[in-house]
C-alpha cells in the first residue's frame, strides 16, 4: 500500500516538519483527505453549473448568465449561499433521526469512493490490490442513504421513489460489475494504478500508446458502452431517473427534503457521476495516458512529477467528457417506464454482459490457437507497463512507518 | 492495512464535517418559523390519508433475491479474473523474459524478485493454466446461467404480469 498522492512533495513536507513514524502517516492521510475533498467538491459544483448550462443550450435557452460575470460560472456557489439560509424542515411524520442521517450516508459513501481513484501514476490516496472492488463497494453504499431517505420521510411519494431506486440499483449493478470484469480479465489486476499502466506503454512522444487502451480490444469496446449505460442507471440519471421522476412521483425520495440537506443529495449524485466516469476512463480509455506517449515519455526521462500532473489533467478531462455525455443524454432521451427499466436490465443487459464475459474469457485462448501462441493482436499486454522497476520504495524510506516491514512488502507489490 | 483503515476513518470524518458544517452555519442565519402546514408531509396539497409505512409489492422482493444470487457470484469472479488475466498474459509466446519473471511473481503471489529465468512460468504451462481456469469458470458460470434461465422461464423477470394469464386456468370465473 503506498501513500503517494504527489509522492515526493509529501515526503518532503513530513521530513521538513521533522515528523516520523505514525505522525508522518497521519499528516499524509490528512493531506490526502483535503486534496481528495477538493477533487470531490469542485468537480461536483462545476458539473451542477454545466448541467444547467448544457440543458439551457439543448432547450434553446441561455441558462445562468449573471452570477460571476460571463457564463454565470459562480451559479453553484450562489445556490449554496442561498440554500444555507433556507429554513430547516423535518416533517412531523418522518423519522427525525434517520431523516437527518441519510444525507451523511450518501455523501460519506460517494466521498470514500474517491479514496481509490488514481489521478496520475501513483497519485491516489490509497493504492490497494483490491482498489476497483472497494470502489464499487463504496459507490453502492450510496444507495442505502437514498433508500433510507425515501423510507423514513413518512411520505408515500418518497417511499415509492426509494423502492424503485432499490430495485433499479441492485439490478443494474449486476451487468455493471460483469462489464467491469472484462478489463480485469484483459489486464489481470484489480489495482486501478496497474490497470492504467497496462494500457500505457513504453517510449517517448511519437509512439501510439493509444492502441493499448482497452477500448481498442474487440471485446472490451462493446463492454464499455454497456458499462456506461449501467453506470448512468446506477447514478439514477435520466433516462433511468425513476427514483425522482418529477412528473410522476413529485420528486421521489427527495420529496420531503429541502434546503441544504436536499442539496447534499445532488452533491453526492454529481460526485458519483464523476466517480463512475473516472472508472470508465481508467478501465477502458487508458486513464491518465494521453495515447501518443507524452506522459510515458516524460516519465521515462525522469520527469515523474510533471508526468503525473499532466496525467491528472488528462484523467479529469476524460472523466468530465463522460459526465458531459451523461448530461447530454439526460436532456435528450425521455424517461423510461419502471417496467421498461427493469426489462432492459434483466432481459437485455444481463444476457449481453454474460455473453461478453464469456467472449472475453474465450478470446485469448482462441487467439492463442490461431495466432502462433499470441494471446493478443497488439503487443503482449505484460510488456506494456512502462518503467518496470519504479524506484518508489526509495522515496518511502523517509517514512519509518509503524509497521514498516509489512508496508515495505506491500509497497513492492504495488510498484512492481 | 492500518493505512487503509486510517484513510477510511479520516474520509468518513471529512465527509461528515462536509455535511455538518453548512448545516451548523445555516443554524445561525436561517429563520425558524414552523407551522402545522409546513411540518406536514406533501401529498399533492390534500390532507394525508394513512401512514406511509405500507405493504409493498412482492416483485421488489423477487428482484432482491435475484440480486443476491447474481451479485454474490459476480464477487467471486473478481479473484478469478485477476489470475486468469495474468495466466493469459504469460501464455503469450512473445512476452519478454523480464516481464515473464515479474508476472510469475504476481500470478504465484510471491514477493517481487523471487522468480528468476529458470523458475518463470513458460508459455506452454501458462496456456495449460489458462485452459484449466477457463474450464473452472465455465462450470461456475454454467450453474449461474442455469439458474438464470430457470428464473426467466418461470416468469420472475417479467415486471408486468398479466393477471388474466394467471387466471386463465380457471377461466370460468372471469367470464362474468
Amino acid at each position: 500500500m503506498s501513500l503517494v498522492l504527489a509522492n515526493t512533495p509529501i515526503d518532503l513536507v513530513t521530513e521538513g516538519l521533522g515528523l516520523t513514524g505514525a505522525w508522518a502517516w497521519f499528516v499524509v492521510a490528512v493531506i490526502h483527505t483535503i486534496l481528495i475533498g477538493l477533487f470531490f467538491g469542485i468537480p461536483a459544483g462545476v458539473f451542477i453549473w454545466a448541467e444547467r448550462k448544457v440543458s439551457g443550450r439543448i432547450q434553446d435557452r441561455l441558462g445562468p448568465t449573471r452570477v460571476g460575470g460571463r457564463f454565470g460560472w459562480l451559479q453553484s456557489a450562489a445556490d449554496g449561499a442561498k440554500l444555507i439560509q433556507k429554513e430547516d424542515l423535518v416533517p412531523k411524520d418522518a423519522d427525525s433521526l434517520l431523516f437527518r442521517a441519510a444525507p451523511y450516508i450518501v455523501v460519506v459513501a460517494s466521498f470514500a469512493a474517491f479514496m481509490f481513484l488514481p489521478f496520475g501514476d501513483g497519485w491516489s490516496a490509497v493504492s490497494t490490490d483490491v482498489g476497483l472492488f472497494l470502489m464499487f463497494a463504496m459507490l453502492s453504499l450510496e444507495v442505502i442513504g437514498v433508500i433510507l431517505a425515501g423510507y423514513c420521510s413518512g411520505s408515500k411519494w418518497a417511499l415509492f421513489g426509494a423502492m424503485r431506486e432499490a430495485a433499479q440499483m441492485i439490478s443494474y449493478e449486476i451487468p455493471m460489475a460483469i462489464c467491469a470484469l472484462i478489463p480485469i480479465i484483459i489486464v489481470g489486476s484489480l489495482n486501478l494504478n496497474e490497470i492504467v499502466r497496462f494500457q500505457s506503454g513504453e517510449g517517448g512522444f511519437p509512439s501510439l500508446t493509444l492502441l493499448n487502451w482497452n477500448i481498442f480490444h474487440p471485446i472490451a469496446a462493446p463492454a464499455f458502452i454497456l458499462y456506461f449505460v449501467c453506470a448512468t442507471a446506477s447514478c439514477k440519471r435520466a433516462p433511468f431517473d425513476l427514483a425522482e421522476a418529477e412528473s410522476e412521483l413529485v420528486a421521489g425520495f427527495l420529496t420531503e427534503y429541502s434546503g441544504m440537506r436536499w442539496s447534499f443529495f445532488f452533491l453526492a449524485e454529481y460526485a458519483s457521476m464523476f466517480a463512475v466516469s473516472a472508472i470508465a476512463a481508467i478501465l477502458f480509455l487508458g486513464g491518465w495516458d494521453d495515447g501518443v506517449g507524452i506522459v510515458s515519455g516524460l516519465r521515462s526521462s525522469g520527469h515523474e512529477y510533471s508526468a503525473s500532473a499532466i496525467g491528472a489533467v488528462i484523467l479529469i478531462a476524460k472523466a468530465s467528457k463522460l459526465v458531459l455525455v451523461q448530461i447530454w443524454v439526460r436532456w435528450t432521451l425521455p424517461r423510461l417506464r419502471i417496467d421498461q427499466v427493469m426489462t432492459t436490465c434483466l432481459k437485455y443487459l444481463i444476457p449481453m454482459a454474460c455473453a461478453l464475459f464469456l467472449a472475453a474469457a474465450t478470446y485469448p485462448l482462441v487467439l492463442n490457437r490461431a495466432n502462433h501462441g499470441r494471446t493478443d493482436l497488439r503487443s503482449p499486454i505484460g510488456d506494456r507497463v512502462p518503467m518496470r522497476a519504479v524506484e518508489a520504495s526509495e522515496a518511502h524510506a523517509v517514512l519509518a512507518a509503524p509497521d514498516s516491514t509489512e508496508l515495505a512488502a506491500a509497497d513492492g507489490e504495488v510498484t512492481q | 492495512m492500518s493505512d487503509l483503515v486510517l484513510h477510511f476513518v479520516l474520509f468518513g470524518l471529512a465527509g461528515t464535517v462536509l455535511v455538518m458544517l453548512p448545516l451548523l452555519l445555516g443554524r445561525l442565519v436561517r429563520p425558524t418559523n414552523h407551522t402545522p402546514e409546513k411540518d406536514a408531509i406533501y401529498e399533492c396539497g390534500e390532507p394525508t390519508i394513512g401512514s406511509s409505512y405500507v405493504q409493498f409489492d412482492l416483485r421488489f422482493y423477487t428482484v432482491a433475491l435475484l440480486f443476491i444470487v447474481f451479485d454474490v457470484e459476480v464477487a467471486f469472479f473478481f479473484p478469478w479474473a485477476t489470475l486468469y488475466g495474468g495466466a493469459t498474459q504469460l501464455a503469450d509466446s512473445q512476452l519478454s523474459d523480464s516481464a515473464r519473471i515479474e508476472l510469475t511473481d504476481k500470478v504465484l503471489n510471491l514477493a517481487p524478485g523471487t522468480a528468476d529465468a529458470a523458475t518463470a512460468i513458460s508459455a506452454e504451462t501458462a496456456t495449460t493454466l489458462s485452459w484449466v481456469g477457463f474450464a473452472d469458470i465455465l462450470v461456475f458460470f454454467g450453474v449461474l446461467l442455469v439458474g438464470f434461465a430457470y428464473v426467466w422461464k418461470r416468469g420472475d423477470l417479467n415486471w408486468v404480469r398479466s393477471v388474466g394469464a394467471q387466471r386463465a386456468p380457471h377461466s370460468g370465473r372471469t367470464a362474468e
